[in-house]
């Protein structure tokens, strides 16, 4: 929100402020004191501690190596950092960029940062041992995407062959992904050098076609039990990469593989499988849900540069009231919404917490 | 001869007709051929529509040459198996441990290969994959092998692994999962296993949707709702293949404890053989002082309890064995203990020509040779003096037969095999016992072996014997079940070297031909769920994106059976319903009055016996001599006689004696408390059941019957036994059916004879009872007030009672209805079947719910508690920590390490400490660890009683004693030992334990290090990280760590 450049009229600054004021003033009672930044000293109430990330020992004093909010489980005190690069952990749900393809090997652009230092980050991604790439360049979040709409997707040949991979179909690879293709993966172990290994569980990873990536910054992606999220009602698929980035496109047939009860299963059977979809080979996207599509992803453009946490809960409220307003797609970039925008979140923020107050009064009531 | 013997077993089933091929019917299942020797069976998943081509593309169809060929002819049932594998099509194989299970997984294996297909091949035990990748390893090049010890090429496209880790490799997510066409489950029988067994269903739920299974089971009675369940969950059709033919057969002998020969009980067709049965029973020579043993639960077996100078029977076994050449021969005992005791008592037995004796030396030594010369001389005690010592301290102290004390047994032929011993001892076993399998010299002829032997390679002997046939478990002694006994003896005869294999079973108790027919020709343990829910389980199903704990429970074998179960209940439940309903009774309304009334009466009836009879009012009274009241046997067992008098008949009390209770110490007690039994002597009708089996029952004086003593209880034991005529040796006890008591005391005694044991003295007796009762009709009885002094409020209160509830009887009119009795019955009968509807129904809503739906809800909110996830199941820092953790109770170490308790303290300690996680056999007088250890095991125990406790808050069933005290702080002190860098044997001084267990355990340990190094990394403690890598650098070396030799 630093870098917030939107040209606001007079009433409109104050209204923006008002809804920021009222959002910190809900939020910042916590936790005040437990900020650290660098080089604080961390206070230590018992012995035995535990020295979590974002700490160090200096001459018998716990010091904060980054700024954030100190955490304290039991023992282990650790900090938890407010804005920083993404840092991975087992099975986060990313999304990538293939930047590069040498030597049977793709080169990833996931986004991470281990302690500032650039790693080669090797990932192991469709059985194909990937390289991952790391950028400590910080790019620009919120330059805009063209929609790409390229040939259909083509992973589902690969993820159903139940052979092993051979040298053909490392050559075929390529095929499959060429620079600048967009893939979703999970994260399965970081290694000793602090390289990643990246994997697909099942087939609803892979390839992401007929869509728009948005940049953010990684800490308004919360880890949520669910990071993919079809959007029934536009026909789309959300996912929410824990790296920061985020991905809005068509829905594609989820080609999950978990067994939840009979009746889906039956419907899977007689949806066929995705070597049916190949044929059924639809290369047009209707204009409604690129619109939707859009719409979304200024939605989130829009949160994100308000810093506010990108959930699906929000980002349903916002494109709910660009709608309500009647805004088009390229209105909702205008300053007049994002004052909206953050008008709205303060309220929901100030009920919720009502809402706790409530429930805790009740608990209370109840425990007395 | 090989193949010769194999085409005549193939002979039945060339002869039947051509199978016919299959007729769909509406649920899916069809019968598709029956042979003699198999039987194929399909399980569709519902709403699945067979297609000609199937889906599962194998590239079997194009190819029709067969992807292995096998240079004998394959069996009825191993075709049939392979023709399901060639299309592509999941199978169950249910066969006998030695039938030849392995020859569709080798099939299986090889088409996968030669489709360029991953295949996965699990079993459940270390030892047996470290012994498949060797031979899969001479077969096939390309295979892996990944055990929690080893890892030898991953990579490899057929992988031997254990279950728990291709469980691991499910929810970690490994490239392995998304490759694999096929996976092999060997031993899938195991799934019944309590502790382990739901590890199996969770890989087999979570196993890739679009792989194919092969299943090898024993015998198993239910394998075709194991298959629905995998059509079900899988959504694939699941071929059935049983059989339950041996390449050889059987023939079960018995040996009675102190008789001379063996007695053949069934033959090889099957028949069992009553007369040579009761006659091998008739040869068991009393063990003089055995009942009391037996009663004070501890059960020395005659085999064991043997006398030094003279030969044991397991001596005259083995001799008689080896003389009639039945040998190579497997003696299975229950404990390890008993194991090694047997085989030392073979001391003067040598069995093997001296050039085999170079032979073993040399075989022996080249595998010690990779251990390092200290733990060669492994315990230095030469097998003599161990021998004498043992005598000493038989009850006290473990023996241990080791290294350099193996040998000189091994030497004369004779093997010990159970999970004590070095692994790599046991594996040189192993090898020496399969050489004779190879050579026509056998190199090992009797070994002695655990039940563990039973399971996993084939290893058959000629001959098996049981030393015993009650086994312990973990809390009294039980016949060995018929499925124990299948899988055990199924190592009995060698296919194609031997005729018939031979079982001989040491028979030192009497037991019922029933018994003895259920153990030796009843059916297999039926392959039931064990599933249970366990944190780590919770954890990683909720991290997954697509996990789902729910999921895993609604697909689970447990839900699967008990849903299964529902239409059944419903039918039953209805036929009842009808029954009930058909059963149309006259005036039922007051005859019910009637009805509870009655009830109420008898109950009175009892309470005031209770109290006439409870042991302080009576035993005064209970001389020899006196004449007693006592109800007669019922003849309708079914519905309880409805008239206010009961069937009674009198007999003379010859003595009383106390009840010894096994687990109570006697003298604590106060003698009004102890259980007393009276003998009586009385007349009763002695017949034949249709077993075979005698049975009593006492009649009225005057009927003709024997006069018996019969022994009766007289306060709370409920079970009349009787005693076989001649009470003074009483050898046989008959439990009978119901209950029978003493009615009333007469005032009036007898004088007692001196000698009972002639008949004629125990006829005129009965007969003054009869002269007696005849002068006085009523028997004079004891008046508990007056003549018994019992002045106990509740006892007039009861009386009151009764005198009111009498009037009343007389009163109802319904009484005087000519056919009250029968109606009575009638109401009764239907009153029961009311009863039994509701409990159906009640099990029946029970199961309609999710299993497990409660205590999954209940461990969440432990989970959540502890902070583990969050309320909208996001898995935190400290459930990502647990996560890790599998070898070990994910929670209170998880608790301890965020205490901080494993920071500051040395490296040696926390080693020690966490072996309390991995041990959990008990030891009797273990030394208590030093004091600083001491003072880390109660900070152990005191996370793990917080951890219990929280959990018993969240209404998880745990009792917080036990859960505390199954950690075991016995090795603690050789662990730390061992940490410190201490030899092997010198170790094995300080502690009690078998150098196997020992070893297993410090493996285990290893493996918690592994995990909780990897958990050290999720919370970023680098120091702890590189303390935990320290402890495994300092534990994993030498014998511990000593590689398989199959390897």
């Amino acid at each position: 929100m630093r870098n917030l450049q939107l040209s606001l009229n007079q009433t409109q600054k104050i209204r923006l402020q008002t809804a920021l004021e009222k959002l910190e003033s809900l939020s910042s009672k916590s936790n005040s004191n437990s900020c650290v930044t660098v080089a604080d000293s961390i206070p230590i109430y018992e012995d035995g501690i535990l020295k979590g990330h974002g700490t160090s020992d200096r001459k018998g004093e716990l010091v904060a190596t980054v700024c954030g909010v100190v955490e304290r489980i039991n023992k282990l005190i650790y900090v938890r950092t407010l804005r920083s690069r993404y840092k991975p952990e087992t099975g986060d749900i990313v999304i990538g960029r293939v930047i590069e393809d040498y030597d049977h090997t793709m080169v990833f652009q996931i986004y991470f940062m281990d302690l500032a230092v650039s790693v080669e980050a090797k990932a192991s991604f469709l059985r194909k041992k990937t390289h991952m790439c790391t950028h400590t360049a910080k790019e620009n979040l919120c330059s805009s995407f063209k929609i790409e709409l390229i040939a259909p997707p083509l992973t589902g040949a690969v993820h159903q062959s139940l052979r092993r991979r051979t040298a053909v179909d490392e050559l075929n690879m390529r095929s499959i992904f060429t620079e600048n293709d967009l893939v979703c993966a999970e994260v399965r172990s970081s290694q000793n050098d602090g390289s990643l290994q990246l994997q697909a569980r099942s087939q609803k990873y892979g390839k992401l076609e007929k869509g728009q990536l948005l940049m953010i910054d990684p800490y308004l992606v919360k880890r949520r039990k669910q990071h993919f999220h079809h959007l029934e009602q536009y026909g789309i698929d959300l996912i929410l990469g824990c790296n920061g980035f985020v991905w809005v496109g068509e829905h594609v047939e989820a080609r999950d593989t978990i067994v939840v009860n009979d009746s889906e299963q039956l419907a899977k059977k007689s949806g066929g499988t995705s070597m049916d979809l190949d044929e059924q080979v639809e290369n047009h996207t209707p204009p409604e849900t690129r619109q939707n599509i859009c719409r979304i992803a200024n939605a989130i453009r829009v949160l994100s540069a308000l810093g506010f946490n990108v959930i699906l809960e929000v980002i349903m409220e916002t494109v709910k009231l660009s709608n309500t307003m009647n805004l088009d797609i390229h209105e909702m970039l205008g300053s007049e919404f994002y004052v909206l925008v953050a008008e709205k979140e303060a309220e929901r923020r100030s009920s919720l917490s009502q809402k706790e107050k409530v429930i805790l009064a009740c608990n209370l009531r109840t425990k007395f | 001869m090989n193949s010769l013997k194999r085409k005549s077993i193939e002979e039945p089933s060339g002869s039947t007709p051509p199978q016919k091929h299959q007729s769909e019917n509406s649920n899916g299942a069809v019968l598709v051929e029956k042979t003699v020797t198999c039987l194929h069976d399909v399980s569709y998943p519902p709403g699945y529509e067979p297609t000609s081509t199937t889906t599962t593309a194998t590239g079997a169809q194009d190819e029709s040459k067969p992807a292995k060929e096998f240079p004998f002819t394959l069996d009825p049932f191993q075709s049939e198996a392979i023709k399901c594998l060639d299309n592509g099509e999941s199978v169950m194989v249910s066969a006998h441990t030695s039938a030849g299970k392995t020859v569709v997984a080798l099939y299986a294996i090889a088409m996968s290969l030669r489709n360029k297909q991953r295949v996965i091949y699990t079993s459940p035990i270390k030892a047996l994959s470290n012994q498949k990748y060797r031979e899969f390893k001479e077969e096939f090049s390309d295979v892996g092998l990944m055990t929690g010890d080893v890892t030898i090429d991953p990579n490899a496209s057929c992988l031997v692994m254990t279950t728990e880790i291709w469980r691991s490799m499910q929810y970690k997510g490994s490239e392995v999962t998304r490759e694999v066409a096929w996976v092999i489950f060997d031993e899938v029988h195991y799934m019944r296993d309590r502790e382990r067994g739901v590890v199996w269903e969770e890989s087999i739920v979570m196993a890739p949707k679009n792989s194919q299974f092969v299943f090898l089971s024993a015998t198993v009675p239910n394998a075709k709702e194991f298959a629905d369940w995998v059509a079900k969950v899988h959504q694939q059709p699941c071929h059935i293949v049983y059989t339950d033919y041996r390449p050889t057969p059987l023939q079960h002998y018995i040996f009675p404890a102190g008789g001379h020969g063996l007695y053949l009980v069934v033959d090889e067709k099957g028949k069992f053989r009553e007369d040579s049965f009761h006659k091998a029973l008739n040869a068991l020579v009393p063990t003089g002082e055995g009942d009391k043993k037996r009663e004070n639960g501890k059960r020395h077996k005659g085999s064991v309890s043997g006398k030094v100078g003279e030969e044991s029977d397991i001596f005259k076994m083995v001799k008689m064995i080896i003389q009639r050449q039945y040998d190579p021969v497997i003696i299975f005992s229950f404990s390890k203990r008993d194991c090694e005791f047997l085989a030392m008592q073979m001391a003067k037995m040598d069995l093997t020509e001296d050039d085999e004796k170079v032979n073993i030396e040399t075989i022996y030594w080249s595998a010690m040779d990779m251990l390092s010369d200290d733990d060669k001389k492994l315990p230095q005690a030469s097998r003599h003096s161990s021998y004498s010592k043992l005598h000493a301290f038989l009850c006290f102290c473990l023996l241990a037969l080791n290294v350099s004390n193996m040998l000189p047994l091994l030497k004369r032929g004779i093997g010990v095999h159970h999970s004590g011993l070095l692994p790599i001892l046991k594996e040189v076993i192993e090898i020496l016992f399969q050489e004779g399998l190879i050579k026509v010299r056998r190199k090992l002829f009797c070994l002695f072996a655990t039940e563990t032997f039973s399971i996993g390679l084939n290893m058959p002997a000629k001959t098996v014997v049981f030393t015993n046939v009650r086994k312990f478990d973990g809390d009294k002694f039980r016949w060995i079940s018929s499925g124990e006994y299948i899988q055990m003896s199924g190592r009995a005869g060698r296919r194609g070297i031997d005729e018939r294999g031979i079982c001989i079973l040491m028979v030192d108790d009497k037991m019922e031909p029933s018994t003895a027919k259920m153990m030796l020709k009843g059916s297999a343990d039926s392959l039931n769920s064990a599933f249970h829910l366990s944190y780590n389980m919770l954890l990683n199903q909720i991290r997954c994106e697509e996990g789902n704990p729910e999921n895993l429970l609604r697909n689970s074998f447990y839900q699967f059976q008990v849903d299964h179960a529902i239409p059944d209940l419903e039918k039953q439940a209805k036929v009842l319903e009808e029954e009930r309903n058909s059963m149309i009774i006259e005036e039922e309304d007051s005859l019910n009055s009637y009805y509870n009334l009655l009830l109420q009466y008898k109950s009175l009836k009892k309470d005031i016996r209770e109290i006439v009879f409870s042991a302080k009012y009576c035993l005064p009274f209970l001389q020899p001599g006196r004449f007693v009241c006592i109800e007669c046997t019922r003849t309708d067992e079914k519905s309880p006689s409805f008239s206010t008098e009961d069937q009674v008949t009198w007999g003379v009390v010859i003595e009383f004696e106390r009840v010894k209770s096994a687990n109570e110490d006697d003298e604590s007690r106060k003698p009004e408390d102890a259980n007393y039994m009276v003998n009586i002597l009385t007349r009763c009708l002695v017949g034949k059941d249709g077993v075979g089996k005698k049975t009593f029952k006492i009649i009225p004086l005057k009927e003709p019957g024997e006069p018996i003593v019969v022994s009766v209880p007289i306060s709370q034991a409920i079970y009349l036994i009787f005693f076989f005529c001649l009470y003074a040796f009483a050898a046989l006890f008959i439990f009978a059916k119901f209950p029978i008591s003493i009615v009333r005391l007469s005032s009036a005694r007898l004088p007692m004879p001196k000698d009972l044991l002639p008949l004629q003295t125990r006829e005129n007796m009965l007969k003054s009872t009869s002269e007696f009762l005849a002068r006085n009709s009523s028997g004079l009885p004891l008046d508990p007030e007056a003549n018994m002094g019992i002045r106990s409020s509740s006892y007039q209160k009861a009386i009151r009672r009764i005198e009111a509830l009498e009037s009343l009887f007389d009163k109802h009119d319904i009484a005087k209805s000519p056919l009250i009795e029968q109606k009575l019955k009638v109401l009764h009968m239907k009153h029961e079947l009311t009863a039994k509807i509701k409990s159906i129904k009640k099990q029946m809503r029970s199961s309609t719910e999710l299993a497990f739906k409660d205590e999954l809800k209940a461990r969440k909110r432990v989970l959540r508690r502890l902070g583990y996830v969050t309320s909208d199941d996001v898995v935190e820092l400290k459930g990502k920590v647990a996560c890790e953790i599998s070898s070990a109770d994910e929670l209170t170490l998880t608790e301890l390490m965020f205490n901080g308790v494993l920071k500051d303290i040395k490296v040696e300690e926390m080693v020690s400490v966490l072996s309390c996680f991995v041990w959990q056999e008990k030891l009797q007088d273990a030394a208590k660890p030093r004091e600083e250890l001491e003072l880390l095991f109660t900070q152990l125990q005191d996370t793990a009683r917080r951890v219990a406790k929280v959990q018993s808050e969240c209404k998880v069933q745990i009792d917080v004693e036990s859960f505390v005290s199954s950690f075991r702080p016995d090795i603690m002190e050789a662990v730390y030992a061992w940490a410190k860098g201490s030899k092997f044997y010198e170790i094995m001084e300080i502690t009690q334990v078998f150098e196997g267990s020992l070893i297993r355990a410090i493996r285990r340990l290893e493996e918690v290090l592994q995990q909780l190094i990897l958990a050290a990394k999720a919370i970023g403690e680098a120091e702890l990280e590189a303390k935990f890598e320290d402890a495994v650098s300092k534990i994993k070396r030498d014998i511990v760590f000593a590689a398989s030799l199959y390897l």
